[in-house]
This record gives structure tokens, sequence and C-alpha cells, in this order.
């Protein structure tokens, strides 16, 4: 029998979620209603029932929801520690997400039209930041939530596909076929656009999005651009951007400061990296194991600074395994470009990718104090119904996009 | 109690995931050594639709076709299938000025091309499909 196959790597991830399920219940043992426990392990079936039937139904990427799935169970399993009503919340948003994964990668499978829409997507992009500036709740200083009827959610996060679907119209040579003029400017344009995104993201505080929206933007005009040139008129620009920001708003200066030298403030604005950095310290190798450690010390411990709290509590081991999952996650992105001959969907992936991958990168990298801190959610494992639903979304269309040329969809134009 | 149970888990569990990462690992690198061979192919190739997980025998993702390929149970094969459902000569494919033929040779489950029998030679386009018990090939030619 051979045993590395699909078959085996569902089975771990199965047998994970029930250990680390018992383990969950055992510790927050007689305070769980019965329908938690429905709940979890309805979740457990649908992940594996998920696994089996992508397997069964798609041709394309195999490897990218079942690595997903893992993130996912050992975020969850952390932010119920932390915060059992949070998790109960957390649990009801992945089943939200996993279906909206589903919906998405055979919405995006059988509707061939997505590279006709470019004026609607800049319009929904600039009417979401809009309405958030100025219909936005305010949060810690950033302006990052908009409030319908009752449900908030972040429109940064949403507008990151949509970046990401702007971008691929125009290097794919379909925004502005029609019209030459300004087809000669695209590149001009696209830097104009791309600016207003991350002009807004400035006012609205939101520093972390502004980077990603950068990232992705440099990476997929560094690959596709004619002429180098306006790569290095970019890299200026955001360079000089960063300075000015730097001397103009207050918040960026202190993530400077507060990452130079935290230990200076470790009482007011440090506290937060401060405590961070002793919980990755009290881990150790193999961590405290769960419920055992003091994870609730650090402030936003469920959503920015769950890396920490997984590190205190499971080992730097677990922390290097989750950076190789996303390591492995992100190369099947690009696996998936590479593969992928029809432009469009090619740097969709590409795109989604890089957003993934900086993402990860900035929020790990600000914890452990790597870099100044922005806060964004590590996709999957972070507490965030927005966060979690617009991940799986993106994650629907990578893998739409690892079989688009297999059923003929794009080429029979 | 729970305590020691938390500490015996959290071993577990870094051995559950580095495992998991392995497995996964490995996977993408067989991925990735049945990619380079088919860089290799210019030209005509049989190309398997099946999952290789699912099947019980070796078999590879690709097959280029030179002057001619045969197809059956019996070593002396180019390509061997070890499945009861396949002769121990079942199909040949032959190259004749540019254009590639496929015969049947009196096989007991018959070959398909395109969900339909034959049962003589046939000129083979790009883009069919083989039929072999239950295995699909598809016909790719690069010229």
């Amino acid at each position: 029998m051979k045993l590395i196959n699909f078959k085996t790597a569902r089975n771990l991830l199965f047998i994970f979620e029930i250990i680390s399920l018992s383990l969950i219940f055992l510790y927050n043992w007689p305070n769980i209603e019965i329908n938690t426990i429905y709940l979890s392990l309805g979740l457990i079936a649908l992940v594996y029932v998920s696994n089996v039937i992508l397997l069964k139904l798609s041709k394309g990427d195999n490897y990218i929801f079942l690595i997903v799935c893992m993130l996912m169970s050992i975020g969850i399993i952390m932010i119920y520690r932390i915060d059992p009503n949070l998790g109960i919340r957390q649990l009801q948003w992945l089943y939200i997400g996993i279906i909206s994964f589903f919906i998405t990668y055979i919405f995006f499978k059988f509707y061939n039209k997505w590279d006709k829409h470019f004026e609607l997507y800049l319009a929904i992009s600039y009417i979401l930041f809009f309405s958030t500036l100025f219909f936005g709740l305010r949060t810690n200083g950033s302006l990052r939530w908009i409030n319908i009827g009752g449900l908030s959610f972040q429109p940064s996060e949403l507008i990151k596909i949509i970046f990401v679907f702007i971008l691929a119209c125009i290097y794919s040579g379909k925004a502005f076929s029609a019209n030459s003029k300004f087809d000669k400017h695209k590149e001009i344009i696209t830097l104009g656009i791309v600016y207003s995104f991350i002009a807004i993201l400035f006012i609205q505080r939101n520093l972390g999005a502004s980077i990603v929206f950068f990232a992705i933007y440099a990476g997929i005009q560094y690959i596709y651009t004619q002429n180098l040139k306006y790569t290095i008129y970019n890299l200026v620009l955001f360079t000089f951007g960063g300075f000015a920001g730097y001397f103009i708003f207050d918040h960026v200066r202190i993530r400077f400061i507060t990452w130079l030298n935290p230990w200076e403030f470790i009482d007011t604005i440090g506290y937060q990296i401060t405590q961070s950095l002793f919980a990755i310290a009290e881990g150790g190798f193999f961590g405290t194991g769960i419920g055992r450690g003091r994870p609730n010390f650090i402030p936003l411990s469920y959503n920015d600074f769950i890396f920490s709290a997984i590190i205190e509590e499971m080992g730097i081991l677990t922390g290097i395994g989750i950076i190789m999952l996303y390591l492995i996650f992100v190369y099947r992105g690009f696996k998936i470009a590479l593969k992928q001959e029809e432009m469009f969907y090619r740097i969709i992936s590409i795109g989604i990718s890089l957003l993934f991958g900086v993402q990860t990168f900035i929020i790990i990298g600000g914890v452990i104090k790597l870099i100044p801190l922005t806060g964004l959610t590590l996709p999957f494992i972070s507490y965030g119904g927005t966060s979690i639903v617009t991940s799986f979304i993106a994650l629907g269309f990578l893998q739409g996009a690892s079989e688009k040329d297999l059923n003929g969809g794009s080429q029979n134009e | 109690m729970f305590n020691i149970l938390s500490i015996l888990a959290k071993y577990i569990f870094v051995f559950i995931i580095y495992m998991f990462i392995f497995l996964i690992i490995r996977m993408i690198y067989l991925d990735i050594n049945q990619l380079s061979i088919e860089k290799n192919l210019n030209g005509a190739y049989l190309k398997l639709l099946n999952r290789l997980d699912d099947l019980q025998y070796k078999l590879k993702d690709s097959y280029s076709i030179a002057d001619e390929i045969t197809l059956g149970r019996s070593n002396d094969n180019d390509i061997v299938i070890k499945s009861p459902y396949v002769s121990k000569h079942h199909f040949k494919i032959v190259k004749d000025e540019r254009e590639f033929y496929i015969e049947d040779l009196n096989s007991s489950n018959g070959t398909y091309i395109n969900g339909e029998r034959i049962y003589d030679a046939r000129k083979l386009k790009k883009g069919d499909i083989i039929k072999v018990g239950e295995l699909e090939f598809m016909f790719m030619d690069m010229n």
C-alpha cells in the first residue's frame, strides 16, 4: 500500500483536528454547550468531505485547499482556547468561508468574461473606499469598518481581491484595448490608480493594507511591464511616500519607534510588541502546551498577534511549520501561474499568491520584531469574519485559475 | 491530569504538522519529477488522463511516440499495464508519413476511440481519447 498520497495527508489532518478538539474541550470542561460540540464536529466533517469532493471535482491543484485546512485548524484551536465565544463565532465564519470557497470556485470556472469588466471593478473599489471614508467606524485609531444592517465588515479586505482583478485586466491588455490613447499611457494611468488606492488607505490609517497593495502592484508590474523605468518610478514614489508619511503622520512614526526599541516604552506604546516577544521566548521548542501558557497577556492575541500566541503554547517548531505551510502554499500559487496559459488568469494567480505571501510576511515579521508592525490578519488563521471569508474567496479564484485551461473555458472566445 | 495530556499533545501536534508538511512536499516532488519528463516531449505523445494515485500499478504521466508504440500486459510492450482488463498485446500506434495510426491487436476487451470501439487501423488526430480498460489516454501531436 502506498502511504504517500492525498488520503494519508487528509487522515493526518483529521487526526490532528480530533486530538486538538478533545483537548480543548477537556480544557474548558464543563462550560461547554452541546451546540458547540455539534458545530465543531460538523466543521471537521465538512473539511473532510470538502477535501474528498475537491479531489474528485477539480482537475487542477489539489494541495492548496489541504494546506489551508491545516492552517485553519491550527488557528481555530488557538482562538477557541483564548476566548471560547470568539472561537464559536470563528467556527461559524469558517463554515461560511468554506461554502463561499466552493461557490467562488464553481462560479469562476463557469463564467468566462472576468476580463471584460475593468470599469466595474474600478467603480466597486472606489465606491467601497469612499463609503468607508464617509460612513466608516473608527477602531484602534484606524478607519476600516463599515456597518451594513448590523453586520460590520472591512471593505479593504475585499478590495484586495478586486485590485488583483484590476491589475490582471490592465496587464493582460484587456482594459484599454478599445482606446489607443489610454493604451499608450497605460503605465502612468495604472500608477495613478494604485497610488490613489494607497493614499486612501493611508488616510484611513490602514498601513498594513497599503503595503500589501503596493507589493502586489510592484510584483505584477515587475513581471509584466515592457519598460522597467516605470518600476523605478514606482519604487522612488513609494520611498518618497514612506518618508513623507513618517514625518507627517504620528502613527507611522510610532510604529518605527516601537520597532527600533520597544523596551523603552514597555508600559505604553511598546507593550504589545514586548508581550509578543515574551510569549515567543516563553514557548521554547515545543511550547508550554495548550492551556498552560498565558497568551491573554498579549493584546489582540486572537487577531494580529495569533502567531505569537501559537508559538507560546505550541512551540517555535509549530511556528516554523506554519511558515513552511505558507511557503508551500505560495509556491503552489506560482506553479499554477506558470502552468496557466491564458494571461489574465495567470496574473490573477500571481496576484493572489503575492497577496497571501506578502500579507503573511508583513504580519509575522511584525510580531517577531523583524520589520515595523502593521496591523494585518494572518490569512486563514487570525480571527475575523471578513478576513476569513475574503481569504476563502481568493482561494476559490486560485483553485479556479488552476484548471481554467483544462476545460477550455477561456480559449473558445 | 489535563497538564499531562496537554504536554503529551504538544509533541503529537508538532509530529503531525511536520508529517503533513513532509507528505505534501513529497507529493509535490513526485509531481515535479513527472513534469521534467513531460518537458522532453516534442512531437507526438500519449497523455494519461487518470489520476496516478488511483491506480494499483505503476504508470507514467505521458509517453512519447517515436515511430511505433505498443501497449499491453506482457513485458515486451512499450507501455506495460498490469491490469486484468488489458490484453497481452492490446494495441499499437504506428507512424506513417507524419500521420499516426492506431491498430487494435485483437484485444478481448477492445480499444475505444472517443467512445467508439475500433476493429482495424484508424488515423489518430490531436485530442483523440483512447480508452483501454479503465485507463484513458489523450493523443497529443505537437507538430
